[in-house]
């Protein structure tokens, strides 16, 4: 980073950063990272530097908690999927999607609400990201982001099943969309292999057909 | 010319008398007055040299007096003899200066009188001070007897209650008691004196070591705030009327005692009675101290804090010295002061019915009683509570502490940016989660660990497709704007604060984007209903976000200057803008001409701009102030007027990044990347209260601090991503 004084790289986003030059700094060894959010540095250094690179950014570290490695991993999927919520925004509605639905076997209902409800698909992904959210960040179930307990581990595959209802929405219903923001993050790409790799999705449950070629875009592989 | 030194000489005799001795006395001082003189005169006019004359004398005077009182006179010879001898010279150089000898004469009698004059006054002085002296050595004697008086009554009333106690068991269990234990026997106690007693006894000795202690404490912190020399006179004479009501109240208590181990026959009843009127006094005692605590504002309560202090302070030896009778010595601690506080109670009566009652109510017996132990117990919660913290008693804003209350957590990365409501208890916080949230403080959820509260967000605002990094709200409070790094401004209509979390989703919230910037945007701050924006492209905009064509104007400064980091209006002139570049300098736009009214700069303290990047400029809310944020640890003030710098200080560990002041303008808030977060008072610029506030993420911590406008809550931003409400 060029503010850098001395030999020291400072990792700072000052104000008036181009966004080209947002967070592009020299990689940090996870080693050397003292902080408490080490994990998710970790994680988004590998992101920035090359999201197609999905097996990369799965690789978990040597001597990693697997239940913290997953935890911050799926915050950054919450995280990432914002910004297909908000592509989804401007064309989904409550009039032309009225309910949650993927293909037409099921329609899922919304759990944000004390009776889970037929949320329409705009409400449901926004409630279920805000739900997630507040879970993932939830004082007593993951108070701690350094060790989780074995108990809050179970609710990371609950949560999986629900966010990935918002790829398979996208991918059925606006898939437009779906393929930009794919092209872009790879992120359906990179979820599949997450919940398969540490078995947080049923195979049936994953309707979204993503090619497992190495190198090809997801918007290639045909339905 | 003889003849005119002759006459200088005898006209300088003349006045002070006896000039034989002086003149040999005066050789020394001679030489070097006489130079002096010399020296002046040949610069020119002769009441120069007389005046420098004089004053040479004066300071000669002066030195005397500090050594002794009696020297002045001979000082005085000495000025005089000075002058006759240096006469020679004088005369020779300047034969023609206007003095006449009527007009020394006037002169030196008039010098002559003023030293009397202020001899006589420091005369006065002395004495005074050692009336003064011999007083406080009376006082220290009599205080030093009345100390030796109260430890030999402890001593007796200890032996007087083992004989009781022992007695008692006697007369019981018909066997002399295998031990005497310290506490058993109260426990004995207690089951026949009643229930006011028993209440007392047991918390009472739980809690009353550590608060006494801590009340101690923070009385000394007190007095050391309000300058415990300016009341120290105060002081001593309440000492001197406590003193004297102690006295009264020793005689009372010793017959009492007295009759307590004298009398064999003397039936358990009265011997409960006495306790259990000790105890109440001891009850008394800590409540009026906290009421004096809370209201420290008041003058005389100051005196009657200072009045505690000292009996504190004159009975802590005591109590440390013999750990075993700590009990003992704590009631006598608690007759002491709560005399004290009668005494107080009785000086104060302008309006204190508050603090007469608690005290009556203590000493009388029954109902009241029993309050004051209820009060007791919520004042030794409260201090204990505070004392976690490190903090003064809040109560009565004196001084307030903040503590962390609110925990917003929802964001999955750093906050970059919250904004507090004008009115209601609600904020927003802005993320590079792409997202911003809105929370009510009302609606919180009670966390394990009660001491902070969780808030769940409200609502989830969606539209950024990058990081967004700044706020601004309408001063109206019903519209919100964020900047982010996809350089466009979002504007928002707040929902409800009372909106169920998991509504249907409303478009309308969402009304409109203002496109303009073509990078970045950094700072955003909002006046009526402008806004105006700072962005990584290297403008300022100005934009009037319901007008058909919102964007007004742009501003871009010289190539030299950069990129502009941080934006603000300036708050006490219509029309003025102040924006900070990364060249370190700040300029002030006009905006409705757009040219630049002045630059803040100073060459001295910017020169090598390396690292003294501004991450954040605010103005004062009401004078014409501009405070910037420094990547080299310092917060600069700068006169908008001059445009000069006005004060630097380094105020963090690490770089400062974000600033607030508080509505009235008297306090500043200050983040750093050092994780902590500071309050200033601005009018001595010095540091209030620091909070260890959030953790870093890669080399940042705190991004944004803020201040309620009107509710008393202060709030953090991390790169945790949580957010922080302290009240």
């Amino acid at each position: 980073m060029k503010m850098a004084d001395g030999s020291t790289i400072l990792r700072r986003n000052r104000p008036g950063t181009t966004s080209k030059d947002f967070c592009r700094w020299p990689d940090e060894p996870l080693e050397e990272m003292d902080s408490t959010l080490a994990v998710q540095q970790y994680i988004q250094q590998l992101i920035k530097r090359d999201p197609s690179n999905v097996e990369l950014i799965l690789t978990m570290p040597e001597a990693q908690d697997e239940g913290v490695w997953k935890y911050e991993h799926l915050r950054q999927f919450c995280m990432e999927l914002n910004g297909l919520a908000v592509r989804l925004q401007k064309e989904c509605s409550p009039s032309t999607c009225t309910q949650m639905t993927a293909t037409d076997q099921w329609i899922f209902l919304c759990a944000a609400h004390k009776t889970p409800k037929e949320c329409p698909a705009i409400d449901y992904t926004r409630h279920t990201l805000d739900g997630a959210a507040c879970l993932l960040n939830s004082n007593k179930y993951f108070p701690s982001r350094v060790s989780i307990k074995e108990s809050s581990v179970t609710k990371l595959g609950s949560v999986c099943r629900r966010v990935y209802r918002i790829f398979s929405h996208a991918f059925f219903h606006h898939r437009r969309i779906f393929d930009e923001f794919e092209a872009e993050t790879y992120l359906c790409h990179r979820f599949t292999h997450f919940v398969t790799k540490y078995n947080l999705m049923s195979k049936e449950n994953l309707i979204v057909p993503i090619s497992d070629g190495e190198n090809a875009a997801p918007g290639e592989s045909e339905a | 010319m003889g003849t005119n030194s002759g006459a200088t000489a005898g006209i300088n005799n003349k006045p002070v008398g006896g000039a034989g001795a002086g003149v040999l006395g005066g050789v020394g001082a001679n030489s070097s007055i006489g130079g002096v003189l010399s020296n002046s005169l040949g610069g020119g006019g002769g009441g120069l040299s007389i005046s420098g004359l004089n004053s040479g004398g004066q300071n000669a005077n002066v030195g005397g007096l500090v050594t002794g009182m009696g020297s002045g006179n001979n000082m005085n010879d000495d000025g005089g003899n000075g002058m006759s001898g240096g006469g020679g010279p004088n005369n020779q150089q300047a034969t023609t200066p206007q003095y006449t000898i009527p007009g020394i004469l006037h002169f030196i009698q008039h010098e002559w009188s003023r030293f009397e004059l202020e001899r006589s006054q420091w005369d006065v002085d002395r004495a005074e001070l050692q009336a003064r002296i011999a007083m406080l050595l009376g006082e220290r004697k009599c205080l030093e007897s009345l100390k030796s008086d109260l430890t030999r009554r402890i001593k007796m009333l200890e032996y007087a209650l083992r004989q009781e106690r022992a007695k008692f068991y006697r007369l019981k269990y018909g066997t002399d008691p295998p031990q005497l234990n310290e506490f058993k026997p109260t426990n004995e106690d207690s089951g026949l004196t009643g229930d006011v007693a028993t209440d007392s006894e047991v918390p009472y000795s739980s809690v009353s070591n550590t608060t006494w202690r801590q009340g101690r404490q923070m009385l000394r912190q007190y007095l050391a705030e309000i300058g415990y020399t300016d009341n120290i006179i105060d002081v001593r004479s309440n000492r001197v009327r406590s003193i004297l009501g102690l006295n009264n109240n020793a005689e009372h208590d010793g017959s009492s005692g007295g009759l307590g181990t004298g009398g064999e026959n003397l039936s358990p009843n009265i011997n409960g009675n006495e306790s259990n009127k000790r105890a109440s006094d001891t009850e008394g005692r800590h409540t009026p101290a906290k009421k004096q605590v809370q209201q420290a504002s008041d003058g005389i309560i100051i005196d009657t804090e200072a009045a505690v202090m000292a009996n504190f302070e004159f009975l802590g030896p005591t109590e440390m010295s013999d750990d075993d009778e700590i009990s003992d010595d704590l009631e006598m601690v608690a007759t002491d002061s709560d005399d004290t506080d009668v005494k107080l109670a009785k000086r104060a009566k302008s309006g204190k019915d508050m603090l007469t009652e608690e005290v009556d109510g203590s000493l009388g017996l029954g109902e009241l009683a029993q309050l004051t132990v209820n009060n007791e117990s919520d004042g030794a919660y409260d201090s204990n509570a505070k004392d976690g913290t490190g903090g003064s008693a809040g109560g009565a804003g004196y001084r307030k502490t903040w503590n962390a209350k609110y925990t917003l957590r929802s964001h999955f990365d750093g906050v970059r940016s919250l904004i507090f409501h004008p009115e209601e208890p609600v904020l927003i916080t802005a993320s590079e989660d792409h997202t911003l949230k809105l929370w009510n403080l009302q609606k919180t959820v009670q966390a394990k660990k009660s001491a902070s509260l969780d808030v769940e967000p409200l609502y989830t605002f969606r539209a950024h497709t990058g990081p967004v990094l700044c706020l601004g709200m309408s001063t109206s409070g019903e519209t919100c704007y964020s900047g982010g790094l996809d350089g466009n401004i979002e504007c928002w209509q707040l929902p409800s604060p009372n909106i169920d979390p998991y509504d249907c989703y409303d478009p309308n919230v969402h009304s409109g984007t203002l496109e303009g910037h073509t990078d970045a945007v950094w700072g955003l701050t909002t006046m009526q209903n402008n806004i105006v924006s700072c962005s990584a492209d290297g403008t300022v905009k100005l934009w009037s976000p319901f007008n058909k064509d919102p964007m007004l104007r742009t501003y871009t400064a010289a190539e030299s200057e950069g990129v502009p980091s941080s934006v603000d209006f300036v708050r006490n002139e219509v029309d003025h803008i102040v924006v900070a570049y990364n060249s370190a300098h700040c300029i002030i736009y006009d905006t409705e001409t757009g040219k630049q009214v002045i630059k803040l700069e100073a060459a001295q303290e910017m020169s090598g701009n390396t690292g003294k990047f501004i991450n954040k400029v605010v103005s004062h809310p009401t004078l014409p102030i501009t405070i910037t944020a420094h990547e080299d640890r310092h917060i600069r003030f700068w006169d908008n007027t001059s445009g000069t710098l006005v004060h630097s200080m380094v105020a963090h560990l690490e770089p400062v990044t974000s600033l607030a002041v508080d509505a009235h303008g008297l306090y500043l808030l200050s983040g750093s990347h050092d994780c902590s977060i500071r309050l200033w008072n601005l009018d001595n610029k010095t540091c209030v209260q620091e909070i260890t506030a959030h953790r870093k993420k890669f080399d940042e911590s705190i991004f944004d601090v803020a201040f309620h406008a009107t509710k008393p809550y202060i709030a953090s931003a991390g790169a945790d991503g949580l957010a922080k409400v302290f009240v």
